[in-house]
């Protein structure tokens, strides 16, 4: 089944207390992809990113990766029934997940940090670990930084070692979370400029992200999310191209310095 | 004053020191105990924990000490009186470390978890591996203070008759009736040691870090 | 021990009024250390260089000894350098100057966490040194120092019980005396820990109570 979707999310439903965070997701993520994730700030993107990567458990709907139902599968009338630790464990695995505040464990070096779940988690012997680990660095062209601790380096620096990091553990399927929101507007482009290379290799990625430009430019797809909804939702000149859906115009015109005036 | 009776006091200090030393492990020992239960999912062990922390901090150590004195032999325990001392100590250090340790986790940032947790790794090795040595580093000043307040605690030993660097200035003031020199003299040996307490808990913070979180 | 009524109301008075000292001698003590410690806490931060390193020495001192220590270098040695004070006013003394030293680090770490913007805006907005302090500095500080003051002051609270060995005629002292009477130690204490962990208790849920009133003067996030 090679139509499979990477990501498919039906009727997704995250309540924080009374506040409806989402209100009724659906959103496939095609294989080998990248789909990008855009919307105002407290529209519910990163709740999102959240529930597919099972760090918030949703309160309705359910989540497929690869076609494997996650954390709950769909029973014959619809209920949800909770699935077994392990099972959600193995799905889990494929996904791989970049923070916008790095999340780099700071008593590890950038090495440590990139081998540590190797070694943990696959159970690899400390040499081989560190020796893919380096490669994973040298990937991100950060090999000479591998000894520096997560103090003694740049936002993009630190950015750069979680996304070798992520991948080191092969994940079919990465989540990036504004992964360049924190990093000063000098140090955003050897991010992207990574996060780029990854598209190209085949990588799914799912992005949230503000910078218009990269989600204009690398995005094969455009997901708008507003209160909670999925307002709009197509390929970038779709989204972008005019006419625009009203919120997408107030939208662009917030981002005016992200790359988004190319399009206005 | 002689530097005979000084060197008394020195001498003295080794048992303060010894005593604060015992008491400090025997209560780091016993915090994890504390602070596993105050953390754990266990309603029971959960409450018995704060108990424990709320009470050991909420009352002076002096009356613990006198309490534990008179107790201990009383339910069948003859023992020492510098046993009954470390008990008390180690009791009462427990709960102060116990809280310092639960405040280490609770900074431990959230992110840092979820970051292991993408990585699959299982609650305990999330635990071995991320929380529990970026707790302790956090915890190490805190943990440096709480020794030395232990230190000078541990002069309220010498109302159960424990004969170091109080008691000893004590008895030592009253046979020679010189009490200025002599507990001048012994805030001093104090002095000297937390000066050294506080250096050896710098060295290992600044061994321990790795810059900021 | 055995249980008699009778014996326990014709002790009460006593403990009544030796639970009267602990307060009084906990609260003044407190008090004069908070204020003693902000007038040293002031003198260092805007003194000169000078008026700062003299009273770092001292407030160390304090900070790197026992107090039990301090309290009989007070009492026993004070009248060798002409200063012969009552055990009750000796006490005092010393807990207001052990209290000062500590209460000083926390005015200090209260001046250094404000950040500087804040006085900055203050004085563009056209404050003067004092309104600043008053207006800006002061009420900040109350909300960024009230836990760490409130803690300081329940040890305060836990400090006066070894005002007992240079027999003030506090709590501790009254409850050993009647221990001995009655040889009746264990009780005594027990009760005596008890109330002790009650004071510190309501005052820690007092501190709590103000915390969540001044909660909205919280910094905001960043
Ligand atoms: N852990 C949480 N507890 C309560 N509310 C939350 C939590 N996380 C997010 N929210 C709320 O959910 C809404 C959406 O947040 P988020 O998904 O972070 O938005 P976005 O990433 O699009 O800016 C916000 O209103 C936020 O306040
Ligand atoms: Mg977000």
């Amino acid at each position: 089944m090679t139509d499979t979707p990477a990501i498919k999310v039906e009727k997704l439903v995250k309540r924080f207390g009374k506040n409806t965070v989402l209100d009724g997701i659906d959103l496939i993520v095609p294989r080998g992809q990248v789909t990008c994730l855009i919307g105002p700030s407290g529209s519910g993107k990163s709740t999102l990113l959240r529930c597919i990567a099972l760090l918030e458990e949703a309160n309705e709907g359910f989540i497929e990766i690869d076609g494997e139902p996650l954390g709950f599968s769909s029973g014959d009338f619809g209920e949800r029934n909770r699935l077994p630790a392990a099972q959600t464990r193995k799905v889990r695995s494929r996904i791989g997940m970049v923070f916008q505040q790095f999340n780099l464990w700071p008593h590890m070096t950038a090495l440590g940090n990139v081998a540590e779940a190797l070694v943990t988690v696959r159970g690899m012997a400390r040499k081989d670990a560190e020796e893919r680990a380096m490669a994973q660095l040298s990937n991100v062209g950060l090999r000479e930084r591998a000894g520096h601790y997560p103090s003694e380096l740049s936002g993009g620096q630190q950015q750069r070692v979680a996304i070798a990091r992520a991948l080191a553990l092969d994940p079919g399927i990465m989540l990036f979370d504004e992964p360049t929101s924190s990093l000063d507007p000098e140090l955003t482009g050897e991010v992207l400029n990574v996060m780029r290379d990854l598209a190209q290799s085949g990588m799914t990625m799912l992005v949230v992200t503000h910078e218009i430009g990269f989600a204009a430019s690398v995005g094969s797809k455009i997901v708008f999310l507003d209160h909670g909804k999925k307002i709009v939702e197509g390929k970038p000149d779709e989204v972008f191209g005019k006419p625009r859906h009203e919120r997408i115009e107030q939208f662009l015109d917030t981002y005016l310095d992200r790359g988004a005036a190319t399009l206005l | 004053m002689s530097w005979k009776l000084f060197w008394l006091l020195v001498e003295a200090s080794r048992l303060t020191i010894i005593l604060s030393a015992v008491s400090i492990s025997i209560g780091f020992l016993l915090s994890s105990v504390v602070c596993a239960a105050v953390m754990s999912g266990n309603r029971t062990a959960r409450m018995a924990g704060k108990l424990f922390v709320s009470f050991f901090r909420g009352t002076p150590l002096l009356v613990q000490l006198l309490l534990i004195y008179y107790l201990l032999p009383q339910i069948g325990l003859n023992v020492p009186s510098e046993v009954a001392a470390i008990v008390g100590m180690s009791l009462c250090t427990a709960a102060y470390q116990a809280e310092i340790l639960r405040g280490g986790f609770a900074s431990v940032p959230k992110g840092l978890v979820e970051a292991a947790n993408m990585c699959g790794f299982s609650p305990a090795a999330t635990f071995r591996r991320i929380r529990l040595p970026i707790a302790v580093q956090l915890t190490i000043p805190a943990l440096t203070s709480e020794a030395i307040m232990m230190l000078k605690s541990s002069s309220l030993v010498s109302v159960v008759g424990v004969i170091e660097l109080t008691r000893m200035a004590q008895d030592l003031a009253a046979s020679t009736y010189r009490p200025l020199e002599l507990y001048a003299a012994a805030g001093f040996v104090y002095l000297v040691i937390n000066i050294v307490v506080a250096a050896l808990g710098l060295g290992l913070e600044r061994r321990m870090s790795w810059g900021r979180l | 021990m055995t249980f008699d009524l009778d014996l326990i109301i014709s002790f009460l008075p006593d403990i009544v009024r030796a639970l009267g000292v602990t307060i009084l001698l906990w609260i003044a003590g407190s008090i004069l250390g908070i204020i003693l410690g902000f007038v040293i806490a002031v003198l260092r931060r805007y003194g000169s260089r000078t008026v700062d390193l003299a009273l770092l020495a001292p407030v160390e001192l304090i900070r790197g000894t026992p107090f039990l220590v301090q309290v009989f270098l007070l009492y026993y040695g004070g009248p060798f350098i002409g200063l012969s004070l009552d055990s009750i006013t000796a006490g005092l003394l010393g807990l207001t100057i052990y209290g000062a030293a500590y209460y000083s680090e926390l005015w200090r770490s209260g001046f250094i966490a404000i950040p500087k913007g804040h006085i900055e805006a203050a004085q563009c907005v056209g404050l003067n040194r004092r309104q600043t302090l008053r207006r800006i500095i002061l009420p900040e500080m109350t909300m960024l120092l009230l836990p760490s003051m409130v803690n300081m002051t329940i040890l305060m609270l836990k400090e006066t019980a070894i005002l007992s060995i240079i027999s003030v005629p506090e709590l501790t002292l009254a409850v050993s005396a009647l221990g001995t009477k009655y040889y009746a130690f264990v009780e005594g204490f027990a009760i005596l820990a008890l109330v002790y962990w009650a004071l510190v208790e309501a005052c820690s849920a007092m501190g709590r109570y103000a915390e969540s009133r001044l909660s909205k003067y919280r910094f905001a996030a960043t």
